[in-house]
């Protein structure tokens, strides 16, 4: 797939002062008060700059932005099923592809941007997303994690941690830990097995510089990127709403959340730890988690204590099926 | 065969127009119980309040030497509280403001 | 100079779909529409269309893939056939919906289950409800031309909605016929390039597209896309006049009439068992019969009026079936019921009775539609029919 020479190169810059001060996620949305992925939306938006395009399937950031017959972002978006945000974003860029080469359209080729929660990227939008990383199109495909589908009322969804308590998974005496399954690992599912991604990090409302460059990184790449941004849900995972960042940083602190980056095949790391907190220290604070037991927790332990040591690498430790 | 009233109708193809600046068809400062208030003395434009808002309603002004509020739009969530780098921010309860609680002609 | 070829219909298709300069392209293979994008893949490969050429990794992602491509300035083309097109079903409301004019090109087959490859207009008639356009082809000439057509009736601003561009799968999509392929310059003076609408994706102009609405905000969109569809016939006409006049065709724009000068009877039918249907009533007016036959160019919009007008004319029609509406009014397919709501206000009706043919893929021989004329004779002489739907070669020979 050729790219046309004229794409924009976004500067990284390294302080918050230095971040633009426009936004292209403007206030007056119907988000609730404290979300994490209305602020990984924002910080998105603003590292993006005006010559973007959003694709929003269906999820928290389409209806609860949108609503009703209104939205927040000041630069094109187009509404996505849930379950095709890839394939949309792959028709957008193919179109710009095809329109600035025979002339039809002037301008340097947009930054499109799909923004799928876990749902739509990792499960219902799987499909599309590999589909996209596959065929090598010039798009950024952000899965924003709030760890569950959280725009219908809080059910499990692929990225929901073991024991999370949803209305899918709700502990009872023949389930006591609620969520039996441990979760996918989304970067992992797209560097696996696709030859054309060049970029793929992990990212964190609570590093929002980080995040920032992170997503100017992406954009500056061309072909596919992904980015896989953790947005606590105060909501959804029972906290009060003043703690999203305190959550997002614990999650790092913990091993709950690793942050790193993927470039040609080499991974780097960021906000690593030199000691991992407990789990139990980021758990204790979200009622999702306040049915398990010391035996749960400790499951949870062994899970993140794997996962933690070398992100990058698939968990040795054997996972037990839903029905041990 | 069919008229469709002026007042009743409804952009082409679903397609409004994208906000400029601010949405003031979706106005969500009647959401909050606290209101965050600044000690411009103890404040040091570190931003943490701006960038962690997600409803982007801290922004440093023109003369980039003081950060203004959106009472508008807040929704009283209090992160940039918690956030705040200089304990410059606190909460107060908004009903002690005489402006406190934007009402609204009619719910939404 | 126009040129004479010998092309089947999926050959044919792709051929009209480079001649109108596509930009966007979708392919995913599937029984028997597949053909129509190794065509043009290969037209892309050699530079002879500049195109892009994704592929989609199912039916969904590509009408999904064209959903983003329309709403981006894209003029755009897909295809399916069977369970395909069935998988994509969410998106045709979308699309619809979103006012973007996307080609979605029909080699229709029977839908699972079992597997079966064979050819039936139930697949792509399951979402006559979703806003699209919808009409078959009887020839590899009507498919090419009709996905002209379709492109330029489905851009035009006063409509733009997307298209359906059905043909009967192996009888029409494999079977090589007589194409007589345009210069392109007549398609150039057709087909004015697509020019996208105000509700299309561009930074230098930022919009929302397709943000939630409140429930008493549905019923008007709804309104407005029907009013939309009662713009539509004006446009058909304009476009087919248009059409007739640069290429030198002669199509009616929604309702053909074979041999019904004088008929009592009447078979109606669309796509390409209307060749045979030609044949047979040729064969019965030799045997002095007066019948005709009454092809049906556009199932959407259904030309309502035309319908009722002509079909009036007779004492009894036919309606062949080559779908399947388990449950419905009349207890066989879709086209009964609506040929009798067309008939329920004309002053004179015929007798309707409708006949099961061309399921799954078999042929509808020449036998099966003299069988349906004498049934229909019969129903004439007795004023009434027996029954609303006959099973063609399943019945008691009797009759």
């Amino acid at each position: 797939m050729a790219f046309p020479v004229n794409t924009q190169m976004l500067p990284l810059f390294k302080k918050l002062r230095q971040m633009p001060k426009e936004e292209q996620y403007v206030p007056g949305h119907r988000t609730c008060a404290g979300c994490g992925p209305a602020l990984q939306y924002k910080l998105v938006a603003k590292a993006a700059g005006p010559n973007t395009i959003f694709v929003g399937p269906t999820g928290c950031m389409y209806v609860a932005n949108a609503s009703y017959l209104c939205t927040p972002y000041a630069v094109p978006w187009i509404h996505a099923q849930i379950t095709n945000a890839g394939a949309v974003a792959s028709g957008i860029e193919a179109a710009y592809q095809a329109r600035i080469r025979k002339g039809t359209w002037k301008g340097e080729l947009p930054n499109i941007i799909a923004m799928a929660g876990d749902g739509g990227a990792t499960d219902i939008g799987l499909q599309a997303m590999s589909g996209l990383m596959y065929r090598g199109h010039d798009v950024l495909f952000i899965c924003y994690d709030n760890e569950s589908y959280a725009n219908t009322g809080i059910q499990t969804s692929p990225t929901t941690p073991y024991g999370g308590n949803t209305t899918f998974t709700p502990p009872g005496k023949m389930v006591p830990e609620g969520k039996k399954l441990f979760p996918k690992d989304p970067p992992q599912l797209v560097i696996g097995g696709h030859p054309a991604v060049k970029y793929v990090a992990t990212a964190s409302v609570a590093y929002p510089v980080d995040l920032m460059t992170k997503v100017r990184k992406a954009l500056n790449h061309k072909g596919p990127t992904f980015i896989h941004i953790h947005a606590p849900c105060p909501k959804g995972w029972k906290f009060d709403e003043s703690k999203t960042i305190e959550m997002a940083r614990l999650a790092i602190e913990t091993g709950m959340w690793n942050m790193y980056e993927w470039e040609d095949g080499e991974y780097r790391y960021q906000y690593r730890p030199k000691e991992f907190k407990p789990v139990s220290e980021y758990m204790k604070h979200q009622k999702r988690f306040a049915h398990l037991t010391a035996e749960h927790i400790a499951k949870m332990q062994a899970f993140i204590d794997a996962k933690a040591k070398t992100p990058g690498i698939p968990v040795k430790v054997p996972v037990p099926g839903p029905r041990e | 065969m069919f008229n469709i009233p002026k007042e009743s109708a409804v952009p082409f193809g679903c397609v409004t127009p994208a906000p400029v600046g601010e949405q003031p068809m979706m106005i969500t400062g009647n959401w909050r119980e606290f209101r965050p208030v600044i000690d411009n003395e103890k404040c040091n434009l570190c931003l943490n309040c701006s960038v962690f808002c997600p409803d982007a309603c801290w922004q440093m002004n023109e003369a980039e030497d003081e950060m203004v509020w959106n009472a508008k739009y807040c929704k009283g969530c209090l992160i940039c509280v918690n956030e705040c780098s200089h304990d410059a921010l606190t909460k107060a309860y908004e009903l002690d403001f005489p402006d406190g609680v934007v009402r609204l002609e009619k719910p939404f | 100079m126009a040129k004479e070829k010998t092309l089947s219909g999926c050959a044919a298709s792709a051929l009209a779909v480079k001649m109108a300069k596509v930009d966007v392209i979708c392919s995913y293979p599937i029984r028997p529409y597949t053909a129509t994008m190794m065509e043009l893949s290969k037209m892309v490969a050699d530079g002879e269309l500049d195109a892009e050429f994704v592929h989609g990794e199912g039916e969904h992602a590509q009408l999904s893939v064209c959903y983003g491509a329309s709403a981006a300035g894209a003029r755009t083309f897909t295809g399916s056939s069977g369970v395909g097109v069935t998988y994509a079903f969410e998106t045709y409301s979308p699309i619809s919906g979103g006012r973007l004019p996307v080609q979605m090109m029909i080699a229709d087959r029977a839908l699972d289950p079992p597997g079966d490859f064979g050819s039936e207009h139930t697949d792509v008639m399951s979402a006559r409800d979703q806003g699209w356009l919808m009409g078959w082809a009887e020839t590899p000439q009507e498919a090419f031309d009709n996905h002209l057509i379709n492109y330029r009736i489905g851009e035009d601003k006063r409509v733009m909605l997307p298209q359906f561009v059905c043909q009967d799968g192996y009888f029409v999509s494999h079977i090589p016929n007589k194409v007589i392929v345009p210069e392109q310059a007549q398609v150039d003076e057709f087909l004015p390039p697509y020019s996208p609408g105000a509700h299309v994706l561009d930074p230098q102009k930022p919009m929302s597209h397709g943000p939630q609405i409140r429930p008493d905000q549905g019923a008007i969109m709804d309104l407005q896309r029907a009013q939309a569809f009662l713009d539509l016939p004006k446009v058909v006409r304009e476009a087919v006049a248009d059409f007739n006049r640069i290429f030198g065709r002669n199509y009616s724009p929604f309702v053909e009439e074979y041999m019904t000068e004088d008929a009592d009877l009447a078979f109606f039918i669309q796509g390409g068992h209307t060749l045979t249907a030609r044949h047979a009533v040729k064969h019965l007016r030799e045997q002095g019969l007066k019948v005709g036959l009454v092809k049906l160019r556009f199932l959407r919009p259904f030309p309502t009026q035309e319908v009722g007008e002509i079909l009036s004319k007779f004492k009894g029609v036919g309606v062949i079936e080559t779908n399947t509406s388990y449950g419905g009014s009349m207890r066989g397919g879709s086209l009964l019921g609506e040929v009798r709501a067309s008939l329920y206000d004309a002053a004179k009706r015929p007798v309707t009775t409708s006949f099961m043919a061309g399921l799954g893929g078999d042929v509808i021989p020449l036998k099966d539609f003299y069988w349906a004329a004498k049934i229909l004779a019969q129903a004439v002489k007795a004023g009434k029919v027996e029954k609303t739907v006959y099973w063609a070669g399943l019945e008691e020979q009797a009759a």
